[in-house]
């Protein structure tokens, strides 16, 4: 009985809780939550009229609607392609596989700005890609779509180098157990690996989702930024401030800031009610 | 009526895992695969599941009469037990006993109701109904395992396979399972196959058992065939402690030191020269010289904890160390001390040809 506390609870096994813990807070405070209360208290001085008139104008929904909707959709597009690339870079060896490995990073280490002006280019009317799809009435650049090619291009690696690690460390004695219980690939695919996934999955999802939505460098160059059809929200409030409408530029932050929160909010319960069973609780 | 391989051989780069192997498992058979680690023994199971192919084209898996040996393991039938489980961590017990039914052809899966009956049936039968809804995480390793056994049984396969079924359990559990998996077999009658490297759990519970050595069987017969009449040094020593005393032939008779005793299954002819193997229960240790046939020795330790008591003695000729093993009444009437004197007699004195040293 050296030490009374054990036995009460008071102490725990790890040290440092309080240190640690308060170190987190700090760090948090100021490099996120004292920026983005910024936000907030700048949007007080709009009265609620003003307010309500710069977040619910036309063309501020509109931005919403493509914002979250292009973010969205290319999220998922990630979420099935990223998971075929992260197959074939765990399945299978072939030659180039490290090149290939490294290539999936490399929207991460590229300036936003020269992904957009690549993209641009090479989606562009005159690009390779461009006039290969013009024939067939597409345009991509400076469209809508050229916007989501864009958050597509940027997004691929989160779901990539989430999913990668959990499909590593899957036991293939757990696809030889399905196949011996009948299964074929594809059942053994949908009904077994891929629930395993699912936690994985979620996170990429969520961080793919989460970095579209704050895009703006490669945006600016591959859209063509027309109000009310390829202007995203990131874009309006620099066009808000560039007209020293501060107000406003901060009343966006806030709607953009606060449907974020509740987006990855809600993200984050459904991953967790989706990895209940890995939490062992013996009862 | 039989599960059987015929001519079975698998290399692993240079390794041979199996050299030409056949072995056939009668219907409703309980066979364990007995071998030290690299034997082939898991090898062979996973050939037999479907789960590995035979590298020769003359190689031959049947299943009942039915050649299965290019089928792969998902047309099989049978029924495949790991040593660590495998389970479905994200399926409930419940669903990770359906599962091989759930995934059946629209034309043979049985409806929703039978589903239930069926795995119902199965969690009764392994003891386990008051943890359908629990998922794999919340249960012990046992619990695992038998989960594991009834999602095999659940597709009614035709013959059943484990490997090292209780490797990862602890003593007390494993013992506890192993009985109720012969009682199990008892009770279904399914073919079954199982890995072990433990001598112990393939006596206790096999019908028969193959001893695999090298990627061969090296004998294979029921538990009192092979620990009664081993083919060889390594099944002997495989099956139990073992105590070697080199000796000489004489009439018939292995002179050890100055004394001779008697060799069972004389048939066997040795060289003048020989090591003759005996086992620690059939020596027996005696303070006078009863007769002959004995030849004295000193204690070297003694522990009598457990339900047989070892003592360790050192021949006084050529100093060779050999353990006796005495049930506890014949430790209490002789009360042997450390540094004594006493005399060894030998029974069951066995000799083999083969060059195998342990």
């Amino acid at each position: 009985m050296k030490n009374p506390a054990r036995f009460t609870g008071q102490a725990r096994v790890l040290p440092g809780f309080r240190l640690t813990l308060g170190f987190t807070l700090l760090y948090l405070s100021l490099i996120v939550l004292i920026p983005l209360s910024a936000a907030f208290i700048s949007a007080a001085s709009l009265t609620w009229g003003e307010f309500w008139s710069d977040v619910a104008s036309r063309q501020a929904v509109a931005s919403y609607e493509l914002s979250f909707g292009a973010s969205f959709g290319a999220a998922l597009v990630n979420l099935v392609f990223g998971v075929i690339v992260a197959w074939v870079l765990v399945r299978y060896r072939f030659f180039g596989k490290r090149v290939v490995d490294a290539l999936v990073d490399l929207p991460f280490a590229l300036p936003t700005a020269v992904a957009g002006i690549t993209l641009a280019t090479i989606y562009g009317p005159t690009g390779w890609i461009g006039e290969a799809v013009a024939p067939l009435g597409l345009k991509i650049s400076y469209t809508q779509l050229g916007i989501f090619v864009a958050l597509t291009f940027i997004g691929l690696p989160f779901i990539v180098r989430t999913v990668q690690p959990v499909l590593e460390d899957l036991d293939p004695e757990i696809e030889e157990a399905a196949a011996s219980l009948g299964a074929n690939r594809w059942q053994t695919f949908w009904r077994v690996i891929l629930p395993m996934l699912a936690p994985a999955l979620l996170t990429g999802f969520t961080l793919a989702f989460a970095r579209a939505l704050g895009e703006y460098g490669s945006v600016v160059f591959i859209s063509s930024n027309i109000p009310m059809k390829t202007q995203i929200t990131p874009l309006l409030i620099m066009t808000k401030l560039e007209e020293f409408d501060y107000g406003g530029a901060t009343a966006l932050a806030v709607v953009m800031l606060v449907v974020s929160f509740l987006l990855l909010l809600a993200i984050n319960l459904i991953q967790w009610w989706a990895s209940r069973h890995h939490r062992t609780e013996l009862a | 009526m039989s599960v059987e391989v015929r001519n079975v051989t698998k290399q692993f780069g240079s390794f041979t895992a199996l050299d030409h192997v056949s072995l056939k498992v009668e219907s409703g058979e309980l066979v364990a695969l007995l071998g030290p680690s690299g034997s082939g023994k898991t090898t062979l199971l996973r050939i037999i599941a479907g789960l590995e192919f035979p590298d020769l084209a003359d190689a031959t898996v049947l299943y009942y009469g039915e050649d299965v040996t290019r089928i792969p393991a998902s047309q099989r039938k049978a029924g495949f037990a790991f040593q660590h489980y495998a389970l479905f961590r994200h399926l409930s017990v419940f669903e990770n006993i359906a599962f091989g039914l759930r995934v059946r052809p629209r034309a043979t899966r049985p409806s929703e109701e039978e589903i239930r009956e069926r795995v119902n049936r199965l969690l009764k039968l392994i003891q386990l109904d008051a943890m359908a809804k629990r998922f794999p995480s919340q249960l012990s390793g046992g619990q695992r395992q038998r989960v594991a056994l009834a999602r095999a049984l659940a597709v009614e396969p035709k013959v059943l396979l484990l490997d090292e079924p209780f490797g990862a359990l602890d003593a007390k559990v494993r013992k506890e399972l192993r009985r109720w998996l012969r009682q199990l077999h008892d009770e279904i009658h399914i073919t079954t196959l199982f890995v072990t490297h433990d001598q112990e759990e393939a006596l206790e519970v096999a019908d028969r058992v193959a001893i695999l050595r090298s990627g061969k069987i090296e004998q294979i017969g029921t538990p009192e065939e092979i620990y009664d009449r081993p083919v060889s040094p390594f099944v002997y020593d495989f099956l139990g402690n073992v105590n070697l005393f080199s000796g000489r032939m004489k009439d018939g008779e292995v002179v050890i030191g100055d004394t001779s005793f008697a060799v069972t299954d004389t048939e066997r002819v040795a060289e003048t020269q020989t090591v003759a193997f005996v086992r620690p229960h059939d020596i027996h240790i005696a303070r006078t010289q009863n007769g002959a046939h004995s030849f004295p020795a000193q204690i070297v330790r003694c522990h009598a904890a457990g339900s047989v008591a070892t003592v360790d003695l050192e021949r006084l000729d050529d100093r060779v160390h050999f353990t006796a093993q005495l049930s506890k009444e014949e430790y209490q009437q002789l009360q042997p001390k450390t540094g004594e004197q006493v005399f060894v007699q030998l029974r069951n004195v066995r000799l083999f040809t083969d060059d195998y040293s342990i």
